[in-house]
């Protein structure tokens, strides 16, 4: 989380213009328009609030993703661009396969940061139904991509499966035991340790959000006790079932293609009743 | 047993105790997670006796670890219970497809899960064994012959969309039962020689159909109706009129597959009336008091020479014969 500006910085059209630079290049375009849009849903005496959590947003550009994605790829242990230099078999798959979604997402990206984008390459890129047809070994490894992980719960059902929606894990699909990496460009302290502790799969993520970044929790001293209340209230306007953000997890960190369901719905919640600057859909 | 399944048992090794951490479960196992209530009637029993039949297990080579190739349910109570070793039946490490198929034959498949994981092993083993005759198939694996021929099915499309029925998250997972009641459709003469669309597009379009509120596809069922509309036209000679027709229905997100119904085809009034007639025979056959009749030797000859048309019926119709 970023720290906020002071209390009481005047909302000029120079704080504005800063906002508007710092978060270009989001999926619907965060606009001067917009910007005072969302502060609509304030009132009066709470657009300071508003402002500062504004300030607080991390907010990762997609030139920001590649560089992340190609800097964790690069430090892999065994991995190298040139076949010849590479240790064992490598395949890379997107964790979570919605068109267009987080996993499908970061997966292209990373081919294009690492350079991977011609045809010889092709055959690193597979689909999860490809998986157990690879016959990959002890000797190879699984590169997974995703985005973002906020409490780890998806990561975890994905990997063993689950019995109430009746689906089998990825596990499944790798009888050889290779090893397998899951590629984050952000994910929530506790989502790393659950991840870690409950899968086979080494988590590599850029930026992990620790107890701190969780703008209701005691960690987070940029706001008051009484302004977290404040913020709280807004979040259940905008989003009674999850108003802490999916999990609880408080976030306030926006990606340019989407923002995850576990920041704080103020942000991302869009509706009669709250009008979002970073609307998911 | 014959010589070739002789050669898919893998050999003895030998008896002995083996650390319950010792072991691994199998992860050819298509049967990975258990219903937790007869996982807890067998725990009860292990408690007061003990575990009576060795698990049969094998070590592998690359890691030394050893591998469960039957009993993992026993080996997860015993985990439960704290039990610090294991009776185990040692086995040679079996080859891939050995493997495969003795997980197949151990562990039923569960009907009501997912189909494509089951369908992704069956892949491999006809890859491995160079095997494409369904009926074999079944032979070996112990799965139905029809569920084998659904796994096909998914196979036939293209890894992307099995990926779709990998999701783990349900809300966003495409139900096997979607592709297995758009093949028909797809494999349909008229609608594969539509020009300008691929397979993979028609698939991608009517995806979209069914997965936009607002859609013309509401239920995967609705593919009959297609199929059924187009049937009615070839036969009716009227592929003409449906042609420009069944490509408004692909373009057209809202269109339903009442759209492809050419009125001069429809047979849906015979079929019609054909239900009631059906409903009025099933009724009075409920109300029959059989020990009256059961010297009507005509009778009972004619209902057994129905009961083989329906199945002949229901059989050409792709439908699945519930005993």
């Amino acid at each position: 989380m970023r720290t906020p500006k002071a209390r009481g910085t005047p909302i000029d059209d120079g704080r504005i213009r800063s906002w508007l630079d710092r978060l270009d290049g989001y999926r619907v375009a965060v606009t001067d328009d917009r910007v005072r849009t969302w502060f609509n849903n304030f009132r009066g005496q709470d657009t300071d609030l508003g402002a500062r959590v504004l300030d607080a947003v991390t907010f990762l550009k997609a030139e920001d993703m590649e560089a992340a994605l190609r800097d964790m790829v690069g430090r892999l242990p065994g991995w190298h661009k040139s076949v010849a230099r590479r240790q064992g078999e490598w395949r890379f798959v997107a964790f979570s396969i919605s068109a267009g979604e987080s996993g499908d997402s970061m997966l292209h990206r990373s081919r294009t940061a690492l350079g991977l984008t011609g045809s010889q390459y092709d055959g690193l890129f597979i689909h999860k139904a490809d998986l157990l047809r690879a016959g990959l070994g002890t000797d190879d490894n699984v590169v997974f991509f995703d985005d973002f992980a906020g409490t780890g719960q998806q990561a975890c059902r994905a990997w063993r499966g689950d019995p109430e929606t009746q689906i089998t894990g990825l596990a499944e699909l790798l009888p050889g035991n290779p090893k397998t990496y899951l590629i984050l460009v952000a994910a929530g302290q506790r989502a790393v340790k659950r991840i870690a502790q409950e899968t086979g799969l080494q988590v590599v993520a850029r930026h992990v959000l620790r107890p701190g970044d969780d703008i209701f929790s005691g960690d987070c001293h940029h706001f008051t006790q009484p302004e977290k209340d404040g913020l709280l209230a807004y979040c259940r306007r905008a989003d009674r079932r999850h108003p802490q953000g999916y999990g609880d997890c408080g976030f306030v960190i926006v990606l340019s293609h989407r923002t995850p369901n576990n920041s704080i719905p103020v942000l991302h919640a869009n509706h009669q009743r709250w009008r979002g600057l970073f609307p998911r859909h | 047993m014959t010589k070739r399944s002789r050669a898919l048992v893998p050999d003895p090794v030998g008896v002995k105790t083996l650390r319950t951490d010792q072991l691994q479960p199998n992860p050819y196992n298509p049967r990975m997670l258990f219903d937790k209530a007869p996982l807890k009637t067998l725990e009860e029993s292990i408690k007061r006796v003990g575990i009576l039949v060795p698990l049969t297990v094998y070590q592998r080579r690359s890691d030394r670890q050893f591998i469960i190739l039957d009993g993992q349910r026993r080996w997860m109570c015993a985990q439960k219970l704290q039990m610090p070793t294991v009776p185990v039946n040692q086995v040679a490490e079996p080859s891939l497809v050995q493997n495969i198929v003795t997980m197949f034959q151990i562990h039923k498949l569960r009907e009501d899960w997912e189909l494509m994981p089951t369908a992704l092993k069956l892949e491999l083993l006809m890859k491995e064994m160079n095997e494409k005759s369904e009926r074999k198939l079944s032979e070996l694996t112990g799965l139905d012959v029809a569920v084998v021929t659904r796994c096909r099915k998914l196979l036939s499309f293209s890894k992307k969309f099995q990926d779709m029925m990998l999701e783990p998250d349900a809300e966003k997972r495409v139900k096997a039962d979607f592709f297995i009641e758009l093949y028909p459709f797809l494999h349909d003469r008229v609608v594969a020689k539509m020009p300008g669309y691929s397979r993979t597009t028609l698939t991608r379009k009517m995806l979209d159909k069914y997965q936009n509120p607002n859609g013309g596809i509401k239920a995967v069922t609705d593919f009959r109706k297609a199929k059924q509309h187009i049937a009615n036209a070839r036969k009716a000679r009227k592929l003409s009129a449906l042609s420009p027709k069944l490509k408004e229905f692909v373009e057209k997100i809202d269109l339903t597959p009442d759209h492809l119904l050419i009125p001069a085809a429809d047979v849906s009034a015979q079929a019609r009336s054909l239900y009631s007639k059906v409903q009025k025979l099933q009724e009075e056959l409920t109300g029959l008091d059989v020990e009256g009749y059961v010297g009507e030797e005509e009778l009972w000859s004619a209902l057994e020479s129905l009961l083989r048309s329906i199945r002949k019926c229901l059989g050409a119709a792709g439908r699945r014969i519930k005993e």
